[in-house]
């Protein structure tokens, strides 16, 4: 089974991403902030990670450059409710962009492809 | 031996240049906050004023798109009225300023009856043909004209107005681009039009273009750093929206796709009840941020504020488990500030300190007179401090360090301090709390 790690800091939305994912058939790991993700990355292995921008404490562009020193092979997704990151070249290091929606099909179907390419 | 010299002189030697006294005058008021409308009065009274220039009159052109159009007019109507006015303008004591307040004066009295007259003189820039006054700015080339009535290059319906032999056509260039136009004229005395006269009226036709130069350059960076501002605006409540809008999208779609359990049914419509109340929040808190309105600060008596707010069930709540000691002295002065706004500050800076506070620990609250002038209300926490970075962003709007904050809390108190005269001061350092100062006007206590 695919190990998901999601980084959200939004609670409700966590518990929407958690259930939706877990029932496409991921194992779902959920944490709030970006210090703890960090702790996860070093003692889990993980195949995906799905990581909002702007989070108290460290944000996520902060996070996806550690990430990206320690482990390259990881695909990340931006899952974000700005869309004006976009051009941010710092989140050009992730593989994809994803402005938040209330369908989360997009959200899926980039899982899927990420996935298959590795 | 000391001697003490006024930094502005309100009046100047009678041997001192007028070059000298003309140039200093302008340039005083330039570093007045003035608008552009008294700044071109300024140059219009250095012009016609007789510690000026002393043209009799003067009218004033600015340019509106491709029109030149009049916007001022300064003189008098009749020689009667010019005897009476210089009469007055020449007794002792009267300085520039009080010229000028009179001429402001003098102004809005005659551009009642004149306004109708003067919006009938708008030129186009773009017509080839022009004559006199437009054909000044079309060359950029000041223009005297002597014996008008036989020059063909006069507006004629210009010329019945001013009614004059000689005037002199100053345009207002900056940056070679065309401000406006100034027209001088001695309709009242008939004096000549020296040589000497036209050298010091292009120096305040210099100065007239490129203070509208600045002026409009300035108009143009205040309407961008407005809409930068707004900008960021829209992004923040798109941001603030679009989360509580997805989780109700996503929990409605499971409802409609699931055949659902009585028990996940109830769990998502309670989610999504939730998540509206949330959205009606923003949107409370937003308007009420951008319905803050500078009121005049009021003297208070600030002690019995401070304890209907620790008196407050929200506040009590939070403070469950941690200490907050204040120290406020009877007679403490009273202060200047809003009453509500006072309460609403406090509270939120109240609010902040309790959220950051760990259980058991302590947050202080005090009130002291600084000196006569000034009180001091502290609000310290045991909070984990802020590093430079946050202290760096912490007045900007929309950033917030709580996981539902709106990033609006600390720069409404900054907002209330400064409206009240006052002002903010915040020492923190990772690891050792937070101190949020404020300063507010004192006002002693009238007696009892």
């Amino acid at each position: 089974m695919k190990k998901i790690l999601l980084v959200e800091d939004e609670k409700m939305l966590s518990l929407l991403y958690e259930e939706e994912l877990t029932k496409e058939g991921y194992e779902v790991a959920v944490v709030h902030d970006a210090d703890s993700a960090m702790e996860k990355v070093k003692s889990e292995k993980f195949d995906l990670i799905i990581t909002d921008i702007r989070m108290p404490g460290k944000d996520g562009i902060e996070l996806i450059a550690s990430i990206m020193g320690m482990r390259k092979d990881i695909p990340i997704i931006i899952n974000t409710a700005y869309q004006s990151y976009k051009d941010d070249f710092m989140t050009w290091a992730a593989d994809a962009y994803i402005t938040k929606s209330s369908s989360l099909n997009e959200l899926k179907e980039t899982i899927k492809e990420l996935l298959k390419e590795k | 031996m000391i001697e003490g010299y006024k930094l502005q002189p309100a009046n100047f030697n009678p041997d001192t240049p007028k070059e000298f006294v003309l140039l200093s005058i302008i340039a005083q008021s330039f570093f007045q906050p003035f608008s552009l409308e008294d700044n071109l009065l300024v140059i219009l009274t250095a012009l016609t004023s007789g510690t000026g220039i002393g043209f009799n009159r003067a009218m004033l052109f600015l340019k509106e798109g491709e029109k030149l159009k009049a916007a001022m007019w300064l003189g008098p109507r009749s020689p009667e009225e010019a005897e009476a006015i210089w009469t007055m303008l020449s007794s002792p004591g009267i300085g520039y300023a009080e010229v000028v307040e009179h001429n402001r004066e003098l102004i809005s009295q005659t551009m009642e009856s004149l306004q109708p007259k003067l919006k009938t003189f708008s030129y186009s820039l773009e017509d080839d043909n022009s004559l006199l006054p437009t054909l000044a700015v079309r060359r950029k080339e000041i223009i005297l004209v002597k014996e008008a009535r036989q020059e063909t290059l006069v507006d004629l319906k210009f010329l019945d107005f001013i009614q004059v032999d000689s005037f002199l056509c100053l345009p207002l260039v900056a940056h070679n681009e065309v401000m406006g136009e100034i027209v001088v004229d001695n309709g009242i005395t008939h004096a000549p039009i020296n040589t000497k006269d036209i050298e010091l009226a292009s120096l305040c036709a210099l100065l007239a273009g490129n203070y509208i130069y600045t002026t409009s350059l300035y108009k143009k960076v205040v309407e961008m750093e407005k809409m930068a501002a707004l900008g960021e605006m829209a992004a923040f409540v798109s941001h603030q929206l679009r989360n509580p809008i997805v989780a109700i999208g996503g929990f409605t779609q499971q409802l409609l796709n699931n055949p659902c359990n009585p028990e996940r049914c109830q769990r998502n419509l309670n989610i999504i009840q939730e998540e509206i109340r949330h959205l009606e929040e923003i949107i409370y808190k937003l308007s009420h941020f951008l319905k803050i309105k500078i009121k005049e600060p009021i003297p208070i008596d600030f002690k019995p504020l401070l304890m209907r707010i620790l008196e407050r069930p929200d506040i009590k709540a939070k403070a469950e488990r941690k200490t907050i000691s204040w120290r406020i002295a009877d007679d403490s002065p009273l202060i200047l500030c809003d009453p509500l706004y006072f309460e609403e500050a406090v509270t939120n800076l109240l609010d902040n300190a309790l959220d950051v506070t760990p259980p058991g620990d302590k947050i202080y609250i005090r009130a002291c007179p600084k000196n006569k002038k000034w009180l001091t209300v502290i609000i310290k926490d045991s909070g984990p401090g802020i590093d430079e970075k946050g202290r760096e962003k912490m007045f900007s709007p929309f950033y917030s360090t709580k996981e539902n904050g709106m990033g609006l809390g600390l720069l409404f108190v900054k907002r209330v301090m400064e409206t009240s005269g006052g002002k903010i001061e915040v020492q923190s350092k990772p690891g050792h709390g937070t101190m949020v100062k404020l300063y507010f006007k004192a006002q002693e206590r009238g007696p009892q």
